[in-house]
């Protein structure tokens, strides 16, 4: 009885007792969950593309970060770390595409799955072995300190981290939607022959897309590394993104961000009001558990097309 | 021109049937399990044991296990660690509870629970495919890694839910804890991955393995043909955690002699599925090799430099390992995706033409 | 075969209609095929004809009207339990099972046949093995009988399109079925190897007894080997008879000239 009470009411009372708490953790959520959505969206960006689910995308935010927080060590200014840093995640993209998506053309999505997952290793280790392993503190000028709105604490970076990833999405979506660049996508991701058919460039379109997923990536290094420094455990980001988009949808651009604010928001309110019951650090599966309830009802996600199966 | 087939007729559907229809291949293998169980414990030292021949065999079990479930039945898994870690757990558990059971047994055993506990976690697999699959057995990582590490009653309220083996003997000789040598435990790993092996041999190339493969080629017309997919993909999963779960247990009890949860985190269900992949999706033998390979690559990366006479710090070499890793992957998926298993198979063909060249 | 009295059809399909969200498949359509009898489907594209064959299989489920197998009702059954009543089927784009030997695809068509359990399948010993045996013998008749020994230990990915759509017919054999559905058969083959598609399709009936229903698009083969033919056009029957009356059918050969509907 206590039990059943301790997990279906006292929650809730908690929550009602003190809104301005309750505010700060749906913040703390949203932040969260918005920085979830701009990994996500790298997801997305290439999915759409090519239909290559590309695992890498944490490690790129690791490399991403790496990189710019290595120019700055060695005494480059921001702005042209910046700049510099967008050049090496471009000259990634035309690696990448030249050496390893160029041979696989064809091959099941398994495979290319699984080719980004090797990926993903060797960036790892490479990236480690160009910038040092250890954990690096990365100063963007924005102060990681709290300031006080109506009653709740408000952290600064946290603010400007959502804002940014916010404004990011808007204009990644405008540009998916309206441009001619954002038709040609939805055609190359429907089917690769077609496109090529009609014209469209495919090596061309690739580069261009993974290139626009390295600065996102780039993006979510500096949001991610400011608040928690730079270091390995950033890829692990990846495999959270993975239920934001189960939610989402794997080519829904508003559905990463829908998917990213449920699974950033139901983590932390999970984490606060339950966590204590089951003795804490339930963040590390609730995100999971999650999608694969949501995946029995619906099995294509919020935003996902309805399969039918053709034989 | 010793390796050929001619003058061997089948005479019968079962000599066509068997495992090894080719004779030299039969001797090649009969020759090799021999030599497994005679040679190393006589002249390996202690380090190439304990080192080396432990994980292979340890390993090569996970990875057969995995190879069941995504390289036959195609349900992509990355819950390997999780299901590892059951097996350990409840091996843990039980024989603390019932020291008197034979640690055999207690392995056997705790294969079945990790076989129900992937059981529960393959249920989805009959409405959720592919990548979203992926994500549900990430699901079961996640989950069941956090519930030993903090539910204390898993590792009989240790710390950190750290597990260590007790001292066990079989037939009178210490098999498992501090006193048990390197080669008792060698000898009884082989003779688990003996078994298991060869069970998972005679399951693939009959009507299971043949259900399983229908169903990664072409779901839709298996359930056509009247495959039961719900039935197929849960037997996967159960078989497939039985054999994970073993190793698990293994891994702790034969191997490691004491483990936390962080022993079987992600990172250990990456590791297990490119010994798959690069061993050959699909292929028992392609299990063995990618264990091999996977066991090999950091023991090379170690020892080569300084033969060489570069120190080479341990940072970099571990650097080094993601990125041999992470290059050979990508290596083996662009030239062969069917992986060493393949490669071994192309080599056995030319042997057969030799000296021809075609 | 016997339960069904000697005048009742082996197959009724009656008044089934299937939609794909706005579009309308089928349209309240009945045929029936009598036991060892070899129908024809055919149709204009996109009359619905591998649809009809994907309901009949239990894969598609209609929303309206009901399919009666030996006299008992089978509309909601799933295509597994479907197989399980005698039901075989090849398909429009070959569906073998690229990765495996065309003697392990063809020995996939006698799993509903085979009952041994998964421990003792491990063993291989006793009953397992016995099974397993015998049910290669089985599907060595078949392979017999469709003259394809030669091929059986090649990966069927490998096989060219004629060979493929060959072994898709064993293995559909391989389950001794009571009703066998062709989808297109004969599709992107020479004349030479339609001719001995043909001679196989015929045998099969003539020897087993199958009762068959195809659909195809070659006129000749269809009137050559059916004893009827059932003609859809939008979803729609508009005709049913034998091969002389439909051909001269006037809706028929509208419909395949194109004149306008409404």
């Amino acid at each position: 009885m206590h039990a059943l009470y301790a997990v279906l009411v006292a929650p809730f009372v908690d929550m009602a007792t003190s809104p301005r708490f309750l505010v700060e953790v749906l913040f703390g959520g949203v932040a969260a969950g918005l920085m979830y959505s701009l990994v996500a969206l790298g997801f997305v960006l290439i999915f759409k593309a090519s239909g290559i689910f590309n695992f890498a995308q944490g490690v790129m935010v690791l490399f991403a970060a790496l990189t710019l927080v290595g120019f700055m060590e060695r005494g480059v200014p921001v702005a042209l770390a910046l700049l510099l840093t967008v050049a090496v995640m471009v000259a990634l993209a035309f690696a990448i595409e030249r050496l390893v998506l160029r041979h696989l053309i064809n091959q099941e999505h398994i495979i290319l799955f699984m080719a980004t997952i090797g990926l993903t290793f060797f960036l790892e280790g490479f990236g480690e072995m160009l910038w040092g392993s250890n954990v690096k503190r990365l100063d963007v000028g924005i102060p990681d300190r709290s300031f006080m709105v109506a009653g709740v604490q408000v952290n600064k970076l946290e603010l400007t981290a959502a804002l940014t990833s916010g404004a990011l999405v808007a204009v990644l979506a405008v540009l998916s939607q309206r441009t001619r660049i954002g038709r040609a996508l939805r055609a190359v991701a429907d089917d690769h022959q077609a496109a090529l058919s009609v014209g469209i460039p495919l090596k061309t379109i690739w580069t261009i897309v993974w290139s626009v997923s390295g600065i996102v990536a780039i993006v979510a290094g500096i949001m991610w590394g400011a608040k928690s420094g730079v270091q390995f455990s950033l890829s692990l980001i990846a495999l959270k993104a993975l239920p934001v988009l189960i939610l989402g949808g794997f080519t829904s651009v508003p559905g990463a961000v829908v998917g990213g604010l449920i699974i950033g928001v139901g983590e932390k309110v999970a984490e606060v009001y339950w966590g204590p019951l089951m003795g804490g650090a339930i963040e590390n599966w609730f995100a999971y558990v999650l999608a694969l309830a949501f995946l029995l009802v619906r099995p294509q996600g919020l935003f996902g097309e309805t399969i039918i199966e053709r034989v | 021109m010793i390796y050929r087939e001619a003058g061997q007729f089948k005479t019968s559907y079962a000599s066509d049937q068997a495992i090894f229809p080719i004779a030299q291949d039969r001797w090649l293998v009969v020759l090799a399990v021999v030599a497994a169980f005679v040679v190393p414990p006589l002249v390996a030292s202690e380090y190439w044991l304990q080192a080396i021949l432990i994980p292979f065999l340890i390993y090569s079990l996970a990875a057969i296990g995995l190879n069941l479930l995504t390289g036959y039945a195609g349900q992509l898994s990355l819950g390997t660690g999780g299901f590892m870690a059951v097996g350990a757990y409840a091996a843990f558990k039980l024989t603390t509870a019932f020291p008197q059971v034979s640690i055999l047994l207690v392995f056997v055993a705790s294969g079945v629970i990790a076989a129900g506990v992937g059981l529960v976690f393959g249920v989805p697999s009959l409405r959720i495919k592919g990548f979203y699959l992926a994500v549900a057995t990430l699901a079961a990582q996640f989950f069941l890694v956090w519930l030993f590490n903090r539910v204390p009653w898993f590792s009989n309220f240790a710390s950190s839910g750290t597990i260590t083996a007790p001292p066990r003997r079989v037939f009178g000789v210490m098999v498992t804890g501090p006193a048990a040598t390197a080669q008792v435990r060698y000898l009884v790993m082989l003779g688990l991955v003996t078994v298991f092996a060869l069970a998972a041999k005679n399951l693939v190339r009959g009507r299971v393995g043949r259900s399983w493969m229908a169903i990664r080629d072409r779901d839709i017309a298996a359930e056509i043909i009247g495959i039961r997919p719900l039935r197929t993909k849960l037997l996967a999963f159960a078989i497939s955690s039985f054999y994970c779960g073993v190793a698990g247990a293994a891994l702790v009890f034969l191997y490691y002699g004491s483990a936390e949860t962080l022993a079987f985190d992600v990172n250990l269900s990456f590791l297990v599925l490119f010994m798959v992949i690069i061993g050959g999706l699909g292929s028992i033998l392609g299990s063995f090799l990618g264990a091999a390979f996977i066991v090999l690559v950091p023991i090379l990366l170690t020892r080569a430099p300084r033969l060489v006479g570069i120190n080479m710090p341990i940072d970099t070499q571990k650097q080094l390992e993601l990125m041999i890793f992470g290059g050979l992957i990508l290596f083996f998926l662009i030239v062969e995706p069917r992986g060493l298993a393949r490669l071994w198979q192309i080599t056995k063909e030319k042997l057969r033409l030799w000296p021809f060249p075609h | 075969m016997s339960e069904a009295a000697p005048s009742a059809p082996l197959l009724l399909v009656d008044g089934i209609s299937v939609r794909f969200g706005a579009v309308q498949a089928l349209e309240r359509v009945s045929l029936e095929v009598r036991a060892g009898e070899i129908v024809a489907i055919i149709g204009p594209n996109g009359a619905g004809k591998t649809t009809m064959l994907n309901v009949i299989s239990g894969f598609y489920h209609p929303y309206e009207g009901r399919i009666l197998f030996g006299e008992k009702d089978r509309t909601r059954l799933h295509a597994h339990e479907v197989a399980a009543l005698g039901i075989a089927r090849t398909f429009q784009n070959v569906a073998l099972f690229k990765g495996m030997s065309v003697l392990d695809n063809i020995m996939t068509g006698r799993l509903l046949k085979m009952r041994s359990n998964f421990l003792l399948d491990a063993v291989y010993w006793g009953p397992a093995r016995r099974e397993e045996l015998s049910h290669r013998a089985a599907v060595e008749r078949i392979i017999d009988f469709l003259e394809i020994e030669a091929i059986r230990k090649t990966p069927a990915g490998r096989l060219p399109y004629g060979l493929q759509k060959r072994v898709e017919l064993a293995r559909a054999l391989a389950a001794e079925p009571r009703l066998l559905l062709l989808d297109e058969p004969m599709a992107g083959m020479n004349v030479e190897e339609k001719e001995d598609m043909c001679r196989s399709i015929l045998d099969v009936n003539e020897e087993f007894g199958t009762t068959i229903a195809l659909v195809e698009h070659d006129m000749s083969v269809v009137m050559d080997i059916s004893d009827r033919v059932v003609v859809l056009d939008y979803g729609r029957k508009i005709a049913d008879g034998k091969p002389a009356e439909v051909r001269t059918d006037r809706a028929v050969v509208d419909a395949y000239l194109g004149v306008s509907h409404d």
